[in-house]
């Protein structure tokens, strides 16, 4: 058993390296500012309270992931969290864009968030995490090929979106 | 053989960062595959900074927290969860007894499963320390072999028809699967119940007896060895 001082300097190693992909990745996939960051502190209560299990630090990301998705799937159970109108979803950006990146940017994301699940959360553990086409394979429970049929159609309609309407288009159909 | 256009352009619109050897040879083939090759870089990088979003300022702050606290807290938890346990058992029982005076153990399963069951099963993420293991079935006089306490990931104390029992998860090749220990019940071995697209097969024990639940692909039957290999009932060895 480790010491509390050890175990406390691990779990805040841990919270350093990924709260912020977590929260994005949160975020990306609930589409809910509040919920995110809910499912983030709930996973690492839940991380805290298994931290002992985690033998192989290389694994946390992955394990953290695992963590958040099933509590993901927990809200979904007790309740359908309010979800959204995709416009009215609030961002938080660090970054500073010229007005034309910027609109492209927030036709972007509203692609993304109106993407399907499956052709999501993919590209979210491609985009976000670097996760390698296996390892999303893996984390999904789904085959190799699949994952790559899926990341190639999530691409494919976000170009398709960003063509067809350029920058002041209605994406709504191509999902 | 050298990879053609469409077979690149697959590979490319699912992993634009590729750097398997024959894609990196396709991409530096003809001016078309490297063009396409930089317009799918170049949408990456669109990509990239739709979802790069910041975090809360405070969340790594409210992260921090949570270690902080529980360690801060730590002395008191044994007693607060002891407290907590009392209260728990306590009240389910009464309200058991109130609303449940008579009841088989079929109904009682199907009844209690539908309370929390699949809540459990979505709380049960890590391994269960064997000392949390033994804390329970030990006061209800049984214990697990390994087979049983590798697999666990959740167990706690519920109530039962004739008095207090463990609920557990535990981990098998069919996914993860619910078992109550009842250890003052005694039940026909073999039977089936099915109830809300889940079924349970009751095992009869040296004392008391065991529902094993899980959804009818999972084959619950199947698993008996292990609960009646492994869970040994009638005294608190450790």
């Amino acid at each position: 058993m480790k010491s509390d001082t050890e175990r406390t300097a691990r779990f805040n190693e841990l919270a350093k390296a990924y709260s912020t992909d977590l929260y994005r990745y949160a975020m990306w996939i609930c589409g809910n500012d509040a919920l995110a960051r809910d499912l983030v502190q709930e996973t690492f209560l839940r991380a805290w309270r298994a931290l002992d299990s985690l033998k192989d630090t290389t694994a946390a990301k992955s394990w953290l992931i695992t963590i958040l998705r099933r509590e993901y799937a927990r809200t979904f159970e007790r309740k359908v969290p309010k979800f959204t109108d995709v416009e009215n979803v609030v961002i938080r950006d660090d970054d500073e864009l010229e007005p034309e990146e910027r609109t492209e940017r927030d036709l972007l994301r509203q692609g993304i968030l109106r993407l399907d699940a499956k052709y999501r959360e993919p590209l979210l553990l491609q985009v976000v995490f670097g996760h390698s086409c296996e390892e999303i394979s893996e984390q999904l429970g789904i085959g190799k090929s699949a994952v790559m049929t899926q990341l190639f159609r999530a691409r494919e309609k976000l170009k398709a979106m960003l063509q067809k309407d350029g920058i002041t288009g209605n994406v709504h159909e191509l999902f | 053989m050298s990879m053609n256009f469409s077979e690149f352009k697959k590979l490319l619109g699912a992993d634009p960062w590729n750097r398997d050897p024959d894609f990196l040879r396709a991409r530096n083939s003809s001016p078309e595959f490297e063009r396409a090759a930089a317009e799918a870089e170049a949408f990456e990088r669109k990509l990239q900074r739709a979802l790069h979003t910041a975090a809360p300022d405070d969340l790594l702050e409210d992260i921090a927290g949570i270690g902080l606290h529980a360690v801060k807290h730590r002395r008191w938890v044994p007693l607060a969860m002891a407290a907590s346990l009392i209260l728990a058992v306590g009240a389910a029982a009464i309200f058991y007894k109130q609303t449940h005076t008579v009841i088989d153990t079929r109904t009682y399963v199907a009844e209690h499963f539908a309370l929390d069951g699949m809540d459990l099963i979505a709380r049960a993420t890590a391994p269960v320390p064997e000392q949390d293991i033994r804390a329970v079935l030990s006061s209800l006089h049984a214990h697990a072999g390994p087979q049983l306490s590798e697999r666990m990931r959740f167990i706690k104390f519920c109530p039962t028809p004739h008095g207090t029992g463990a609920h557990m998860v535990i981990s098998t090749d069919q996914g993860l699967v619910t078992v109550i220990f009842m250890p003052d019940n005694k039940v026909r071995d073999g039977q089936m119940v099915d109830f809300n697209g889940m079924q349970a097969y009751l095992v009869a024990l040296e004392h008391g007896s065991a529902a094993i639940i899980g959804r009818p692909s999972q084959h619950v039957a199947q698993l008996r060895t292990i609960v009646t290999s492994s869970l040994k009932t009638g005294d608190a060895q450790v």
